[in-house]
């Protein structure tokens, strides 16, 4: 297989494809209109490039059948995409981005009243780490993996939730504002850790194989036993969730402490 | 909202999580059912006698869909094999039922090859399928079936374990895994025939 051929996408998606290329766009024209620092630009490229390369190349084929690359994937969908598209803080640089037809609508749906419950129950903390931590054991438990696999329609939603889940959390736990401490965002850092350790760990010491789905649709790599597959996805979960979380506590900590000389200056 | 959401919310929270985990207490096969998850039946490719062949060709007859090369030493002829004797179990059925064998080498497996490989198994009831890369590429893909080009260097060829049942409308109903008994799969295909007679 020729370097353009790994380009491109398995299984093509329009709506990665537009929602990729319209934020991207909408990025770069408030770049023009709000000066943001070279590395916010690198950050917020790098993470949305990521989204997409995961979903639209062929490494999407090897998520399909392999489990550990299939939890590589999701760690990107999950953690290593939106932890980068937050840490750019995009906010005021997409808000500038935006055509006034685009503002006005999402001023139109978030002024609606269930709009507003809604959002209000997600960004509490607890409900963050819950829907955090339970949608990514929901996904993982064997019966709801096995018809994610197999129907395209789910996994794509499966992916589709994983990233702005991931967005969503990556959001309230790495961006300071006025309602959540320091100390609860550090908090909620912390409380996904146990959680996303127990489901690496089960997935790493289960002595039978969980995904029978991988070895029905074809395994990728034929040399890997399903048992070793299915442990090197345990060992990604178990160590990358909590590298990712002491990642996101030393940034939070490290903005914390420019915060007095910033206020001194 | 805490008890709304511990309340009769929860309670349909609770359902449809239940409902979405398939824990569904009636279970009418035994076999692994995929009824609505997988699409219907469709290809345009070139049977092993040479004439073009679409899913039209088998409306009407149950479906067994398999993925394979004629070098493979070890799955490829032992699932064959199985379903060979899947279908003599099906009695008086099996004259509703055709097994077909795609390969995933079309390089390599000409339709004679391919002829003589299946009626080896099955001369009755099995049709070896043959096409270009990009034909059978649509149609691994479209049953999420591992599928990658060979490579000119090796013999080893990755493909799915799998057999897909699909109605005689074409709708895919049921997955067979190597796990699963002659008997079993013999029992749902035969309710599944029963089924789609009434």
């Amino acid at each position: 297989m020729n370097p353009l051929q790994w380009l491109a996408p398995w299984e093509a998606s329009f709506s990665i494809a537009v929602v990729t290329a319209v934020t991207a766009i909408i990025f770069i024209r408030g770049c023009l209109r709000c000066p943001l620092l070279f590395r916010q630009k690198l950050y917020f490229g790098a993470g949305l490039l990521s989204l997409y390369v995961v979903t639209q190349t062929q490494i999407d084929y090897y998520a399909e059948h392999e489990f550990f690359v299939h939890q590589l994937q999701s760690l990107v969908l999950h953690h290593l995409g939106p932890f980068f598209i937050v840490l750019a803080c995009p906010k005021d640089a997409l808000s500038a981005g935006l055509p006034m037809a685009g503002k006005r609508l999402i001023r139109r749906v978030s002024g609606q009243k269930p709009v507003q419950c809604a959002v209000k129950v997600l960004v509490h903390p607890v409900a963050a780490v819950i829907v955090f931590v339970g949608l990514l054991a929901f996904w993982l438990l064997p019966s709801v993996h096995f018809i994610a696999m197999l129907d395209w329609r789910i996994y794509r939603l499966m992916n589709w939730s994983m990233a702005l889940n991931g967005l969503m959390f990556w959001g309230l736990a790495l961006n300071p504002d006025a309602i959540r401490s320091p100390g609860s965002r550090i908090a909620m850092m912390l409380a996904v850790v146990p959680p996303q350790i127990l489901i690496g760990a089960l997935l790493f010491f289960t002595p039978h194989e969980l995904y029978p789905i991988y070895t029905l649709c074809g395994r990728t790599f034929t040399g890997m036993s399903p048992v070793t597959d299915q442990q090197i996805g345990g060992l990604m979960l178990w160590m990358n969730a909590a590298m990712m979380s002491v990642i996101g506590i030393l940034i939070v900590i490290h903005k914390e402490l420019r915060q007095p000389i910033k206020l001194n200056n | 909202m805490p008890n709304g959401l511990f309340g009769t919310r929860g309670l349909k929270l609770l359902c449809l999580v239940l409902m979405l985990t398939g824990c569904n207490p009636e279970k009418q096969w035994q076999l692994q059912e995929i009824t609505g998850h997988l699409p219907d039946l469709r290809f345009s490719l070139m049977s092993d006698t040479g004439q073009p062949v679409t899913d039209q060709t088998y409306h009407g007859y149950l479906v067994m869909l398999f993925f394979g090369f004629t070098n493979c030493q070890a799955e490829c002829p032992t699932a064959l094999f199985r379903l060979a004797k899947i279908v003599q179990r099906l009695g008086v059925n099996a004259n509703r039922t055709r097994i077909l064998f795609v390969t995933l080498d079309p390089g390599r497996d000409s339709q004679q090859a391919l002829h003589r490989y299946v009626t080896a198994f099955d001369a009755g009831h099995a049709i070896g399928l043959t096409g270009t890369d990009s034909e059978i590429e649509n149609l691994a893909k479209r049953y999420r079936a591992a599928y990658r080009p060979k490579k000119p260097d090796s013999d080893d060829i990755v493909h799915s374990a799998a057999v897909y049942i699909f109605d005689t409308q074409g709708h895919a109903r049921l997955l067979v895994t190597p796990d699963d008994t002659i008997e079993t799969v013999a029992n749902d295909l035969r309710h599944l025939l029963d089924s789609l007679r009434l």
